[in-house]
């Protein structure tokens, strides 16, 4: 938001930044070979609905994309609403580099909609000793490390030390500020 | 310490003005870091309240640093623990056998286990370094140099002729002394600095575990608050979520500490996570 824009009340969204979405795939190579985190199957994109008939249309879209796909790759998909409103498309496929071509699809069309400004993350699950969640932020364009504990508790250092590996495969959001949690994923 | 380095001070005014020769002078700086070096352990827990403890009165901190000793090859120094809310760590002592490795009652209570494990193998490699000999040796150096540039024969106020009337050779002195003593503090920084590093480094080889002496840097100097638990969702709707501003990070201030940075540190301590890692 510019100066002037924040000065007469304007307000706009900043739009979504998919560039560095696919890092996730060469990155999880090395997750697999040097942390053994493995892809836990699942991924999802989670987004703020609205109240348009284009939305309507493009989520009709997405969802003809979606069946397309899933006779091609064997992608599994799940629409899903949670407590705040917004809307989860949730992705199965052992085949990792099928969910992120999904994923990165499913954010594609939202923004050629114009709707790209209401994404809200991305999300990769992986598995080892706990399950690690990496969350692409679409307006920062970078991801960041989840590892919850228990109830509403993270695992502040192993995420600390997952940045501090990933940090050269994959762009990782550099202010802790913005690591912010998601409570009762539905992966 | 501050208090310390006034009166320091204050006694070199007296000697300066009572126009004591140069070795005079040298002998009163050198025994005064002498006596500093010898009493800095006791000199500093009498300064920082700090209160020696026995086995019994904190045997888990006991075990802790005897475990941690046996790794890094040490004889295990005295423990202190300072009654403080503050989270805070230090080593103190001339030599090995002299050392005194303290501790706040905040800190424990702030970190967990393998965190304080962290924090006391920084400060035992404080003590295995010798870092209180070397600052030590460091800063009367400097301030040794500071002198000697004073009676340094290419200024003709200089030397023992030094004639109190002859006002702008003496401000031409007093500059040049001031000039090297700013640059030989700088530079003492800057080697503390440099001994902060390799204390991390040394907890880091110790420990085997580098993300604990982060995730402790970070809890004491309050980053760790600074990782949000609120849920995406909920602080999106507020747009909270791009409108943080950077965190300004000055580097000018960094040429006057002790300590580096926290970035710095913690940058370091990914390169050892990497390093251990590959």
């Amino acid at each position: 938001m510019g100066f002037l824009d924040s000065l007469l009340g304007k307000t706009k969204l900043p739009e979504a930044r998919t560039e560095k979405l696919f890092a996730i795939s060469t990155a999880a190579v090395t997750l697999e070979a040097n942390v053994g985190l493995k892809p836990g199957g699942e991924a999802a994109i989670c987004f703020k609905p609205m109240e348009s008939s284009f939305y309507d249309s493009a989520r009709a879209e997405i969802e003809d994309l979606l069946r397309i796909s899933a006779r091609e790759t064997g992608t599994d998909y799940r629409l899903q609403k949670d407590d705040y409103g917004y809307l989860w498309i949730v992705l199965k496929d052992k085949d990792f580099d099928d969910l992120v071509t999904n994923i990165q699809m499913i954010a594609q069309t939202l923004m050629e909609h114009g709707f790209g400004t209401q994404l809200l993350c991305a999300v990769y699950r992986f598995v080892g000793e706990s399950a690690v969640y990496w969350i692409y932020n679409f307006k920062q364009g970078a991801y960041y490390p989840f590892v919850p504990k228990g109830d509403k508790q993270r695992d502040n250092a192993r995420e600390f030390r997952l940045k501090a590996l990933m940090e050269k495969e994959m762009p990782v959001e550099k202010e802790v500020e913005r690591w912010y949690p998601m409570w009762a994923m539905p992966i | 310490m501050i208090l310390l380095g006034v009166v320091y001070l204050a006694f070199l005014a007296v000697l300066w003005y009572l126009n004591a020769g140069a070795l005079v002078t040298i002998i009163f700086i050198g025994g005064f870091m002498f006596l500093q070096y010898f009493y800095s352990d006791r000199m500093v827990l009498w300064s920082m309240g700090a209160k020696v403890v026995s086995e019994s009165e904190a045997p888990e901190l006991h075990e802790m640093i005897t475990r941690l000793c046996a790794i890094a090859d040490l004889p295990k120094p005295k423990i202190a623990i300072v009654r403080t809310s503050v989270p805070n760590a230090f080593a103190t002592g001339r030599n090995q056998k002299n050392a005194v490795v303290a501790v706040t009652s905040g800190i424990m209570q702030q970190l967990n286990r393998s965190e304080l494990e962290a924090v006391l193998a920084h400060e035992l490699t404080h003590v295995k370094n010798r870092d209180a000999m070397v600052l030590t040796i460091a800063s009367f150096l400097s301030t040794l140099t500071f002198y000697l540039v004073q009676y340094l024969p290419f200024f003709e106020g200089g030397g023992s002729r030094r004639d109190k009337n002859s006002g702008g050779s003496i401000i031409i002195v007093w500059l040049v002394s001031i000039v090297v003593y700013a640059v030989s503090y700088l530079l003492l920084m800057a080697l503390s600095r440099y001994r902060e590093f390799a204390a991390d480094r040394g907890s880091a080889v110790i420990t085997g575990q580098p993300s604990n002496l982060a995730s402790a840097l970070m809890k004491i100097s309050g980053v760790m608050p600074r990782i949000p638990t609120e849920d995406l969702r909920k602080v999106e709707g507020a747009n909270a979520f791009f409108i943080i501003p950077a965190v300004s990070k000055s580097s000018i201030f960094n040429l006057f500490s002790t300590h580096p940075s926290l970035e710095a540190r913690l940058a370091a301590l990914e390169r050892i996570e990497r390093e251990l890692e590959a």
